[in-house]
């Protein structure tokens, strides 16, 4: 009975096992021709990367990490991390790339040669000008190398993967135990690992925050950490043939915008030194101590125009310009000055009119109202001689007093500190400077 | 003298144990700009012809300590300089002639040789916690911009503060090597060395200034910053004290070290890459008593191309406590303002702004001693509570707005830059445009053009109309050396057609 069971098992399975090889074989053929080959880009028909599985520090919507830091790469290669990550392969990161745990420079290639794959392809590698193509379809050249042609011969495409323009240790970070998906996200979720799965500068951050002084091992935050320190003095080296690097928005809000010469003294008067890693004295001096008009700030024809400006903004003048020197020089020399040289070309009266001017009753346009409002613009032009003749105590206008509002009450500190203010307008004995001594 | 210095610093370094500096790095610089202008007053006179040459020598040594591959802990040790040679060929002799009095300008000087800084940098010395400069050194916080020739220590601490102090002597102006650039405004002061002492007695006399500060700022944290800053600067010397008018006392002296100034400051800025940052600084001058500066900035990141921001800015003018214009009455700048920037795209960049200026109004005539509002006595303008208020021509507020778009792509910018400033004061609305381009990595070409127009509301007969263009070549035979010449034509109605010739040689040898 057992006997007679078996046979008709046999039979049934003969003459089904076609049947059932038709049934599975025709679907997944067809179903081969129409998917798209997988192991092309990071996820089946290109579908963009959910941002959780990206590299930490990642914007969301994600722009890729910086080209200048890492030039665009050429991977004509058919690779699925998340298969042989997965149960079905079981390999770890390691397997593929154990010299991403010793290396200790950027420029180490990490990328695994073919021999790794001939393990399981059964192709052959060790010979690259005679590379051996395995048994099965996925030995042959083509299931990998993306555009081969068996007329080719061994020739392959070959991978562009520039070197990144930063210092980076891979085995000071794997020796603490910092995991791949630290900084190249969940590479095991997706098919190709491509430029996209490369560190973001704000992921860094995360862990570097940590002064110089901090004990060694600590991830410092300082510049040349993680960027290449300048040859020419620079505390990094920003010049590259992929670009040139220039702060995010989000460090210190220093993104260069067009408008970031107006803006930049807030930054820089809080961390001058932050400007330094990439900007020598040098690039700074030749506006804040400049002899040539910088054209980014000041437009052609400025010499007409200055005076206006000069009157309303004085507080920007300052920041390249001494007045009693850089602005009283000139004033002097072309003649608009009270005190120029009797010789200097007349430039024509520089205010209105002295009955507006200097007259009473002050009206709009008195200077002791324009000295309030644009004091640096006086100080441009006029030596303290010039004010003291009426404003002194024995002027020739009196002393009408220019004093702000409530002197009386700081005045003792300030005559003690220095009293030569003081004593330009004042007797040692006249009874007014008494108050303040 | 320049090849011998760095020899020198060289051969110290090499003393000092560093006689295999593998990793050391040398350079040379130089910049050479000549400009020919006319200065010419609105009655369209030529009053200036100005030939001037101006032209600096660098030389830098760098990582002068050895250190092992990759350690990026090693201290570094570098040493920097540069000087500069400032000349304007087309002043006339007499105007730096001390006897001729129809010309002599005090101060100037037709040729100037400045030592713009020299000095020798140490960082991350004992383990990474020390650093120190030595020589002539800029300092640059929310104090501003300053120079001195003296020592600064810093020492970062792994609680994430630093600490720094520096002491010398200011760089002032008619001290050898020196310029005023950096010192106290409100002092007409230089070298009176080859001056009769009766001779123009309001040119102050020049004389050494020391100088400390101290300050404590934040280190490691990359999200937030912050710098408490103070400083103290002293005149010593004689300075004139003259009623310079009344002809009833002739001039006299006072000696003695006194404050030229003593200021204490703090910045800080924080961000948070999702939302947005905070910028903020504030100077307080001690001898004055009084807040000089204020400024802060907040900052909304809407998305990731859109940036809009509230600004506020504080302004009163500060002197060196050797200038009487401390204690002049002044009316404090309050600038508040709303600011965008929009990046399009990589290329793409448009920012604005509007600011709008409003006078902190003090009373124009009051009694000094009792602070009380005076009287009355001079102006016509009371406000019948007592104060006076600030006349205007009509315009209370300044209004202002900038605008610029940039787009850059490789070797090619073009700038767009509009400005608008309307105010009691005068006003002023223009735009320029530019294209920079660079034509196989080395040939250079710009071009520039732009309108403005102005109106003075204190001598209206100056108000004008510009219409300018300038065009640029060049060529560029190293990646830090290149030569270009500019030629810029302004026309407008007051002066005619002026014409300026720019000739720029930039050449740099090293890594």
């Amino acid at each position: 009975m057992r006997g007679r069971l078996f046979a008709l098992a046999g039979r049934l399975s003969r003459a089904f096992l076609p049947v059932l090889a038709i049934l599975f074989a025709v679907p997944m053929a067809l179903a081969d021709g129409t998917s798209p080959p997988h192991g092309i880009a990071p996820l089946p028909n290109d579908e963009p990367v959910p941002h959780r599985w990206l590299p930490p520090g990642a914007d969301n919507p994600d722009t890729g990490p910086s080209d200048v830091i890492f030039p665009t790469q050429q991977i004509p290669l058919r690779f699925n991390h998340a298969k042989h990550l997965g149960k079905d392969v079981g390999a770890a990161c390691k397997t593929c790339h154990p010299k991403a745990y010793s290396s200790e420079r950027p420029s180490d290639s990490l990328v695994p040669s073919g021999v790794v794959c001939d393990a399981c392809h059964n192709s052959d590698h060790d010979d690259l000008s005679h590379v051996k193509p395995g048994d099965d379809a996925s030995g042959q050249c083509a299931f990998c190398h993306l555009g081969y042609k068996p007329a080719d011969g061994n020739a392959v495409a070959q991978l562009a993967l520039p070197r990144a323009n930063m210092v980076f240790d891979h085995k000071v970070h794997a020796d603490r135990n910092i995991g791949c998906p630290q900084c190249h996200g969940a590479v095991d979720k997706l098919e190709l690992a491509t430029r996209d799965q490369l560190p973001r500068m704000a992921g860094c951050f995360s862990c570097h925050e940590a002064p110089d002084a901090a004990s060694r091992g600590s991830a410092k935050s300082a510049c040349d950490t993680c960027h290449i320190r300048g040859a020419d003095g620079t505390g990094i080296k920003t010049l590259f043939a992929s670009g040139s690097l220039s702060p995010p928005r989000w460090l210190h809000d220093a993104e260069h915008t067009p408008d970031f010469i107006e803006r930049h003294k807030a930054i820089a008067g809080d961390n001058s030194q932050f400007c330094a890693n990439c900007h020598k004295e040098d690039f700074c001096t030749d506006c804040h101590d400049g002899r040539v008009r910088p054209r980014s700030i000041h437009p052609s024809d400025y010499l007409n125009m200055h005076p206006v400006e000069a009157r309303m903004e004085p507080q920007k003048c300052q920041s390249c310009h001494r007045d009693q020197s850089f602005c009283l020089d000139c004033h002097l020399r072309v003649g608009v000055s009270e005190s120029s040289p009797a010789d200097a070309r007349e430039s024509g009266r520089f205010h209105p009119p002295k009955a507006i001017w200097s007259d009473s009753p002050m009206r709009p346009g008195h200077h002791g109202f324009e000295a309030e409002r644009n004091l640096n613009a006086c100080v441009s032009c006029h030596i303290e001689r010039d004010c003291v003749a009426c404003h002194g105590a024995l002027g020739v206008g009196g002393g009408f007093d220019p004093h702000q509002n409530g002197f009386v009450a700081g005045c003792r500190t300030q005559f003690r500190r220095n009293p030569r203010p003081c004593f330009v307008c004042h007797e040692p004995t006249d009874a007014n400077v008494n108050q303040c001594k | 003298m320049r090849p011998f210095l760095v020899a020198g610093c060289v051969a110290a370094f090499a003393a000092l144990g560093a006689p295999d500096a593998r990793a050391l790095d040398a350079e040379v610089t130089s910049d050479t700009d000549a400009q020919f202008y006319d200065v010419r007053s609105p009655t369209g006179l030529t009053v200036l012809q100005r030939d001037r040459l101006t032209t600096t020598l660098g030389v830098g040594a760098y990582h002068l300590l050895d250190a092992p591959m990759g350690d990026l802990s090693a201290p570094d040790l570098s040493f920097r300089a540069r000087v500069r040679y400032d000349a304007d060929y087309g002043a006339q002799p007499g105007t730096s002639d001390p006897t001729n009095r129809s010309l002599f300008v005090p101060g100037f000087q037709p040729g100037v040789v400045d030592l713009m800084y020299a000095y020798l940098e140490g960082r991350r010395f004992l383990k990474g916690a020390l650093g120190f400069k030595l020589g002539r050194q800029y300092v640059t916080d929310v104090l501003g911009w300053w120079a001195f020739d003296g020592g600064e220590v810093s020492v970062t601490t792994p609680y994430y503060f630093k600490v720094e102090a520096y002491g010398g002597l200011e760089e002032r102006g008619g001290l050898p090597l020196s310029t005023p650039r950096f010192e106290s405004d409100g002092v007409w002061r230089g070298d009176r060395g080859n001056f009769d002492s009766q001779l123009y007695p309001s040119f102050q006399p020049a004389a050494i200034a020391p100088a400390y500060g101290v300050a404590l700022e934040s280190a490691g944290v990359t999200w937030l910053h912050g710098r408490l800053t103070y400083r103290r600067v002293y005149d010593t010397g004689d300075t004139g004290v003259t009623e310079f008018a009344s002809g009833l006392y002739g001039p006299s002296v006072y000696s003695g070290a006194r404050i030229s100034s003593e200021r204490v400051g703090y910045a800080v800025d924080a961000n948070l890459r999702s939302l947005g940052g905070v910028k903020a600084g504030l100077v307080y001058d001690v001898y004055r008593a009084q807040v000089t500066s204020i400024y802060g900035s907040l900052d909304a990141y809407l998305g990731k191309k859109v940036t809009v921001s509230a600004d506020y800015d504080y302004y009163v003018p500060s002197f060196d406590a050797d200038s009487i214009w401390n204690f002049f009455a002044g009316e404090p700048m309050n600038d508040v303002g709303l600011r965008a920037n929009v990046d399009f795209d990589r290329h793409l960049s448009i920012a604005g702004s509007a600011q709008l200026r409003v006078f902190e109004v003090q009373t124009a005539l009051f009694d000094p001693f009792s602070g009380a509002p005076a009287a009355g006595a001079y102006s016509p303008y009371p406000t019948g509570a007592g104060g006076e208020v600030f006349p205007t021509n009509g315009h209370p507020f300044d209004e202002i707005g900038n605008f610029s778009a940039r787009w850059r792509d490789g070797l090619t910018t073009m700038l767009l830059r509009g400005t608008g400033s309307w105010g009691d004061e005068g006003d002023r609305v223009g735009a320029d445009a530019s294209l920079d381009h660079v034509f196989e990595t080395r040939y250079i070409a710009n071009v520039r053009t732009g309108v403005w127009q102005w109106q003075d509301k204190l001598q209206p007969d100056r108000d004008a109309t510009s219409f300018d263009y300038v065009l640029g070549m060049g060529y560029r035979f190293a990646l830090r050396s290149q030569a270009m010449v500019e030629w810029e034509h302004d026309i407008n109605r007051l002066v005619g057609q002026r014409f300026r010739l720019l000739a720029k040689l930039a050449i740099a040898v090293g890594p």
